[in-house]
C-alpha cells in the first residue's frame, strides 16, 4: 500500500463523512422537539424571553444551514464544542466512552471468530452430515435471536449460578484487569455468540466453494497432509469473505451496540449517543457521529490492505 | 460494684449498638443518570436524587413529608408577607470554608436572576426583597400574603445554598459541586457511576451513618434485578411490580410506598367536543381507576383526587367524588345529553414511558364500552413535549409530579395564566379560588376554599385525575434505615448503615 493510495483513500472519504454528518445534522434538528424543549421538560417555569435567549446562546435561532457552518468552522479551529446538557466537553466524552466500546467490540469479534470459523469448517468438510445440519440449525437459532434475549437469559443463568462472579460495575483495564474482562464476559459473549453465526455460515459455503476448486484436487494428489489442506490449501484462499463480513460486523459494533451496553450498564459509545439523542444534544451527536463515520472509513482501509496480507494478488493502488 | 458493672455494660452495649451503626460503603442501582449538576439549574429526576444528598436547602422534608430546619436552625412566618430564617452556625462548605448569611443572600440572587434561568426563579416571582438582618437571619418581604405557601419551595434541590465564593471564582457548578449536605460527590464517571463520600463536617452530629455510596446507572430493569440477586448492589430501585416477586422475604427486604406524582389524562379543553364540560365530566364516570392500578400496576398504587389522599389535611378522598364511582350507564346518559348518544372519536397522546402506553391501552377499552372512540398516538418522549408545550393535542396521558402545598400542586397548572396550564382551562372562579387560597392564612378557611377547588376540578376535569403508583426499591438484607418519602426523594441515605 503505497502512501499516495492512502492519502487518496482519505481525502476521498471526506465528503463521504461530512455527507454522513450533515444528514444526521438536518435530521436531529427536524425531528420535533429541540434540546430546550428537554430542559424544560413539562414545566414551563421560564418566561418567553428566557426561552429564546436560550435559543440565542445555543445559536439555534439561526437558519439550519447557518448552524452547520458554524459548527464546521469551529471543527476546524479543533473546537469540537460542549454537551449542551452537561458542559462537559464532547472530546473528553468520547475519550472516556470509546475505550469500552472498543474493548467490547474486539472481545466480541473474538468470540465470534473461535466460535464461528472452526464450526464452519466443520460444516463445510462433513457436508450433509448430521454434524452440519446441527450446526446450521445452530446458526439459525444464533441469526434469529434478539441481542436483549440472549443478553437477559446469560445475565439469568449467571447471576443465579456463579456467585462471585462480577456481571455489573464496569472498571477500566488499568484499575481491575480482571474484574474488567468479568464484566466484559457476558456482553462480549452475548454479542460474538450472534455474530458467530453469520461468521459460520459465511466460512461454511466460502470453504465448500474452494473445496470444490481444481487446486485443491491437484493438493490432494501431490499427498498434501488432510489437516494442511484444510488450513492451508482451503481456509487461506476462503477467508477473503469472511474478513469482508468480520469488517462489516467490527463497524457495526465500534458504532456502539446500544442495547447490549444498556443492557450490561457499560458507559459505551451506543448509550452515549443513544442519551445524547434523547436529549437532543446536539453537538454530541454530531461529533459522535462523526467519529463513527471515520472509525467506519479507517476500517475499510484497514479491511482492504488486510486483503492483500491474505491474497499476494490484491494490490492496493 | 455489681451496679457500677451493669451502668458499664449498658454504656459498653450502647456504643457497641452505635459503634454498629457507623461506617460502610453502599451500591445503589439507579435506573437514569444526573443531567447536569448545578442544583439552581437541574430539572431531571436523577440530578435531584444526587444533589439533594451534597446541598441543603434552608429547610428540607421531614419523614412524614413536614417542613424541618436545615440550614435555616429556625424559621417564623411573621404575619402572612414575612419569613425570617436564622441561619445556622458553624456551617461549612465541603471545601472547608464555613457557610454565612453572605453565601445564602447569594443563592437567592443567584436563582432570581433571569440570566441564570433557574426553574425556582418562577417560585420565588412574588419575593419583594430579600435582606440580611444582623449577621444570622434573613428576611423575606412577599408582594402577596403568602408565606405558608411559598414555605415548602425553601426545601427544594433548587433551592440550595452555594458558596458565593467558590461561584464567583469561575467554577461551573454543571461540573463541580461544593455544598454543604452529608456527602460530597467524589467522583463521577459519565454514564458509570457516581461516588458520594461521607463530608466529615456535616452539621448534624454522627450523621451521615455511611462512609461512601456508589450510585451506579442501571438502565435496564433485568440488570438492576440480576445485580442485586448476584450482590453486585446492595439495593436497586425497580419499576415492574412483578419483578419484587423475585425476591424472597428474609435475605431482601422490599420497601414500597405511595408517591405523590400522578398519572393523569390531560384535555384540551378549546377542541370539540372537550370545550363541554360536560363530556369531560362524563369521561369521569366512564373510567375504571382501580381496574387500571390491576391491570397496569399490579396493584401498586392508589387512586388520586386532585390532591394524593396523603396531603392532609388538604386532600378530598376518591370516595368524596361522585365522578369516581364507576359507572358506564350514567357517563353514557350524560354523553346524549351534551348531544353525543353515539360517542365520538379522539386522539390520545402519549410515549412509552413509565407504562403511559398501557394506562392508554386500558383507558381506550374502557372509553370503547360507553362508545367513545379513542386513537392513541405514540410518539417519542422529545415529540411529546413539543406537543405538550404548544397545546397540540385532544388528549393526552402523563404523569405530574405532586405536592404537599396545594398551591404549588394547583396554581401552575389550573390558573388560566398558569405557566403549565396546557389544557388552556379557563374558569374565573378557579382563578378567584386560587388567588383566594394563595393569600388566606387561616388554615380552615383555606381548606374550605380548596374543598370547594377540588370538587370544582374533578366537576370539570380539564385534567382526569388516575392513580398514584407505589415506589419501589429492594435491597439486600444488611441494609438498615432506608426510608422512601412520598416525594421520591432519597435524603434518608443520610440515616442507612449497613449491618
Amino acid at each position: 500500500m503505497s502512501f499516495a493510495y492512502l492519502l487518496r483513500r482519505i481525502l476521498t472519504s471526506i465528503p463521504t463523512v461530512l455527507f454522513v454528518v450533515f444528514v444526521v445534522f438536518i435530521v436531529i434538528h427536524l425531528v420535533p422537539g429541540d434540546v430546550v424543549d428537554m430542559m424544560l421538560g413539562t414545566q414551563n417555569y421560564l418566561t418567553k424571553e428566557q426561552i429564546e435567549q436560550l435559543y440565542k446562546q445555543y445559536g439555534l435561532d439561526k437558519p439550519l444551514i447557518v448552524q452547520f457552518g458554524v459548527w464546521l468552522k469551529n471543527l476546524f479551529t479543533l473546537n469540537f464544542g460542549t454537551s449542551l446538557r452537561t458542559g462537559r466537553r464532547v472530546i473528553d466524552l468520547i475519550f472516556d466512552r470509546f475505550p469500552v466500546t472498543l474493548e467490547l467490540s474486539v472481545l466480541s469479534m473474538f468470540f465470534a471468530t473461535v466460535i464461528g470459523i472452526p464450526l464452519g469448517i466443520v460444516a463445510a468438510i462433513k457436508k450433509n452430515s448430521f454434524v452440519d445440519g446441527l450446526v446450521r440449525v445452530i446458526g439459525l437459532i444464533g441469526l434469529s435471536s434478539p441481542s436483549f434475549w440472549v443478553g437477559a437469559i446469560l445475565i439469568v443463568i449467571f447471576s443465579g449460578t456463579f456467585k462471585g462472579f462480577n456481571i455489573f460495575g464496569y472498571v477500566h483495564l488499568r484499575e481491575d484487569f480482571l474484574r474488567n474482562l468479568q464484566v466484559m464476559f457476558l456482553p462480549s459473549l452475548t454479542l460474538g455468540l450472534m455474530l458467530s453465526a453469520q461468521i459460520m455460515r459465511m466460512t461454511r459455503s466460502s470453504m465448500l466453494d474452494v473445496l470444490q476448486q481444481e487446486y485443491i484436487r491437484t493438493a490432494k494428489a501431490k499427498g498434501v497432509s488432510y489437516s494442511q489442506l484444510i488450513a492451508k490449501h482451503a481456509l487461506k484462499n476462503a477467508l477473503i469473505p469472511i474478513v469482508t463480513l468480520s469488517g462489516i460486523q467490527l463497524g457495526y459494533l465500534l458504532a456502539g451496540t446500544i442495547v447490549i451496553e444498556n443492557m450490561f450498564a457499560l458507559p459505551g459509545l451506543g448509550r452515549l449517543l443513544l442519551q445524547a439523542v434523547n436529549e437532543r444534544d446536539y453537538p454530541v451527536i454530531q461529533f459522535v457521529v462523526m467519529f463513527i463515520a471515520m472509525l467506519i472509513v479507517v476500517l475499510n482501509i484497514l479491511i482492504d490492505f488486510v486483503y492483500t496480507l491474505i491474497d499476494p494478488r490484491v494490490e492496493l493502488r | 460494684m455489681r451496679k457500677f458493672l451493669l451502668v458499664f455494660l449498658t454504656l459498653l452495649l450502647a456504643v457497641g449498638i452505635f459503634a454498629q451503626k457507623l461506617g460502610g460503603k453502599l451500591v445503589i442501582a439507579m435506573e437514569t443518570e444526573p443531567v447536569g449538576l448545578d442544583p439552581h439549574l437541574v430539572t431531571a429526576f436523577a440530578s435531584h436524587r444526587v444533589l439533594e444528598n451534597v446541598y441543603d436547602g434552608l429547610l428540607r422534608y421531614g419523614e412524614n413529608l413536614q417542613l424541618v430546619p436545615n440550614i435555616a436552625e429556625e424559621f417564623q412566618v411573621i404575619d402572612p408577607y414575612t419569613i425570617v430564617f436564622k441561619i445556622r452556625e458553624n456551617v461549612k462548605f465541603h471545601d472547608g470554608t464555613p457557610l454565612t448569611v453572605e453565601d445564602v443572600l447569594f443563592s437567592f440572587e443567584r436563582i432570581l436572576n433571569p440570566d441564570t434561568k433557574s426553574p425556582a426563579a418562577a417560585f420565588y416571582q412574588d419575593v419583594e426583597s430579600i435582606k440580611a438582618i444582623g449577621d444570622n437571619r434573613i428576611e423575606f418581604k412577599l408582594k402577596k400574603p403568602m408565606a405558608s405557601a411559598l414555605l415548602p419551595n425553601f426545601a427544594g434541590v433548587n433551592s440550595s445554598i452555594v458558596s458565593k465564593k467558590f461561584v464567583e471564582s469561575g467554577k461551573n457548578l454543571q461540573l463541580e459541586t461544593n455544598g454543604t449536605g452529608p456527602f460530597y460527590l467524589a467522583e463521577y464517571v459519565p454514564g458509570n457511576y457516581i461516588v458520594l463520600k461521607k463530608n466529615p463536617h456535616y452539621f448534624v452530629k454522627n450523621q451521615p451513618y455511611l462512609d461512601e455510596i456508589r450510585i451506579v446507572f442501571m438502565p435496564e430493569e433485568v440488570s438492576r434485578v440480576s445485580a442485586l440477586k448476584n450482590g453486585d448492589v446492595d439495593i436497586a430501585k425497580i419499576n415492574e411490580p412483578l419483578n419484587v416477586k423475585q425476591f424472597p422475604e428474609g435475605r431482601f427486604k422490599i420497601y414500597r410506598s405511595p408517591v405523590l406524582s400522578y398519572y393523569l389524562i390531560g384535555i384540551n379543553t378549546k377542541r370539540k367536543p372537550f370545550d363541554d364540560p360536560q363530556v369531560r365530566n362524563a369521561l369521569n364516570y366512564a373510567i375504571n381507576r382501580e381496574a387500571i392500578i390491576k391491570t397496569v400496576a399490579f396493584g401498586e398504587g392508589v387512586v388520586t383526587g386532585p390532591l394524593s389522599p396523603m396531603v392532609q389535611p388538604w386532600a378530598l378522598l376518591p370516595k368524596d367524588f361522585d365522578e369516581y364511582t364507576y359507572n358506564p350507564t350514567k357517563a353514557k346518559q350524560l354523553l346524549a345529553q351534551a348531544g353525543y348518544p353515539n360517542g365520538f372519536e379522539f386522539e390520545i397522546v402519549t410515549s412509552q414511558r413509565y407504562n403511559f402506553d398501557k394506562v392508554a391501552q386500558v383507558i381506550q377499552a374502557q372509553l370503547a364500552e360507553v362508545g367513545v372512540r379513542a386513537k392513541i398516538n405514540l410518539v417519542e418522549w422529545g415529540i411529546f413535549i413539543k406537543r405538550w408545550r404548544e397545546s397540540d393535542f385532544d388528549a393526552f396521558i402523563s404523569m405530574n409530579s405532586g405536592s404537599i402545598e396545594p398551591d404549588i400542586q394547583f396554581y401552575r397548572t389550573f390558573h388560566s395564566k398558569g405557566s403549565t396550564n396546557v389544557f388552556l382551562y379557563s374558569n374565573p372562579r378557579v382563578d378567584e379560588l386560587l388567588e383566594l387560597g394563595r393569600s388566606t392564612v387561616d388554615t380552615a378557611k383555606r381548606k374550605e376554599i380548596y374543598d370547594e377547588l377540588q370538587r370544582l376540578l374533578v366537576k370539570e376535569s380539564p385534567i382526569i385525575f388516575l392513580y398514584s403508583a407505589n415506589q419501589i426499591f429492594v435491597s439486600n438484607a444488611s441494609v438498615e434505615g432506608f426510608k422512601l418519602l412520598p416525594n421520591e426523594s432519597l435524603i434518608f441515605l443520610r440515616e442507612t448503615y449497613k449491618k
